[in-house]
């Protein structure tokens, strides 16, 4: 009898966290991003990331070690390119020190020639996601900063993504190669269009609706559309064109990008201050 | 200290700070080990379905609402389930042996991975579900059979000290 009642406490204990996680992912889907599962996202963001950054700090030469041993082939090439590259800078004269290479990165993107005089916020990447789901990473800077969710994220050479969660202190960037992400874009030479889809991490981005009559060639630069709805500005490089063939039906062609911003080095960002327009 | 209100939450906050500031560098073809879904595991195997399935919930909830951007839930929501499976299995099991706890962790932390993607998929989130998905539950199987030992100590030291829970898989 004893045994009975635990079994049946167990199923009513899990069937009670399964109906609990069941509303909270109705009230999250079907609530604003203002309501009260969007402030608790944004309450635990601002509680974790001081707790996070002071961890981040010790764990970090941890993470690194280990992010050594698992792209051991990946250092050891990259390892002996940069010999290389140092061999040459020393024989150049031109020593590089740290400082200089972000000012260089910062003053890369306080140049940037598509953003026209759209106004911006500089903030730098704290953090990539774990996650092998979704590809974002962390800046430190939030709303306290003037930044919103739905604002597009570039870099020196051209999108990065856009912002997709955001507390006081910190926002939430999901990069253009997350399968979540939807891109009008336009070839630069034939002015056509066509939606750039995340395919994942280091994954080339498919370009889907591209007319079978467009004439598209390597290293073409594609931009973003700015179409109506669109997510983004228009004009903002998102990549170069990698491949190009006809797809299976023979009604459109299948084209990868490449984005143009190398986006597992990251370090300085440009939040752009331009939201959407609203919809209908 | 010794109580086990204070040492879960601790481990929890632990693993999760190790899971964001870590597992992210140790990518094996992109992909990284999920820590917080062997939580649930090790726990539903050495403290039952119950606390198996609270575990999960609880570090689910935590990755929803720190590391994901899916709604919050779906970590919780699979999560639980793979604690809750995983404790009902374990009661099924007459020898412990070794190599239980990491053959445990390689098919449950595949199967909460699976289960992740499919539910996100149900919900709207297809994106989740990708072709990627087999490489994600292999890798994350394979990383977190390797890590099940050390982790099945460290959860079963934090429930120690309140209600005794049965010493298995040592």
């Amino acid at each position: 009898m004893a045994v009975y009642r635990r079994s049946n406490r167990r199923r009513f204990v899990f069937v009670l966290l399964l109906l609990t996680s069941i509303t909270l992912i109705t009230l999250d889907m079907r609530g604003s991003s203002s309501g009260a599962i969007g402030s608790l996202r944004r309450g635990a963001h601002d509680v974790f990331a001081p707790i996070q950054s002071a961890a981040d700090k010790v764990i970090a030469p941890v993470g690194d070690f280990f992010g050594g041993l698992s792209r051991y082939g990946h250092v050891k090439a990259e390892n002996r390119r940069l010999r290389d590259e140092l061999a040459r800078v020393r024989a150049s004269g031109l020593q590089e020190t740290d400082a200089q290479r972000q000012l260089r990165e910062l003053t890369a993107i306080e140049h940037l020639t598509f953003a026209g005089d759209l106004r911006s916020i500089v903030a730098r990447v704290v953090s990539t996601s774990p996650s092998n789901f979704q590809v974002t990473v962390e800046l430190d800077k939030g709303t306290a900063a003037g930044i919103q969710n739905g604002m597009p994220v570039v870099g020196g050479a051209g999108l990065v993504g856009r912002v997709v969660e955001v507390s006081k202190e910190r926002s939430t960037v999901l990069l253009i190669t997350d399968g979540e992400s939807h891109i009008g874009v336009r070839f630069s030479q034939s002015g056509d269009t066509g939606v750039a889809n995340g395919a994942g991490a280091r994954t080339p981005m498919q370009v889907s609706f591209v007319n079978i009559g467009t004439k598209v060639t390597q290293d073409e630069v594609v931009t973003t559309s700015g179409l109506q709805d669109a997510i983004f500005p228009p004009g903002v490089p998102v990549g170069k064109v990698r491949s190009v063939k006809t797809a299976a039906d023979k009604l459109a062609l299948d084209v990868t990008i490449d984005p143009v911003v190398d986006l597992s080095h990251l370090e300085f960002l440009k939040v752009l201050v331009w939201l959407p327009p609203p919809g209908p | 200290m010794n109580q086990p209100r204070l040492k879960v939450p601790l481990v929890l906050l632990v693993a999760l700070l190790l899971h964001t500031a870590v597992m992210g560098h140790m990518r094996v073809a992109g992909v990284a080990p999920d820590l917080m879904v062997l939580i649930p595991i090790v726990g539903g195997l050495t403290a039952g379905p119950e606390r198996g399935a609270a575990f999960g919930f609880f570090t689910g909830l935590a990755v929803d609402l720190v590391v994901q951007t899916t709604p919050l839930g779906l970590s919780a929501l699979s999560f639980s389930t793979v604690g809750y499976t995983v404790g009902v299995l374990e009661a099924g099991i007459l020898r412990s042996s070794w190599w239980i706890p990491p053959a445990t962790a390689l098919v449950g932390s595949a199967a909460g991975e699976a289960l992740y993607a499919v539910s996100g998929a149900l919900v709207g989130q297809t994106q989740l579900v990708t072709n990627r998905l087999g490489l994600i539950v292999l890798v994350v199987g394979a990383f977190n059979a390797a890590f099940a030992l050390p982790v099945l100590r460290i959860v079963r030291w934090s429930m120690q000290g309140g209600t005794p829970t049965p010493a298995r898989f040592m």
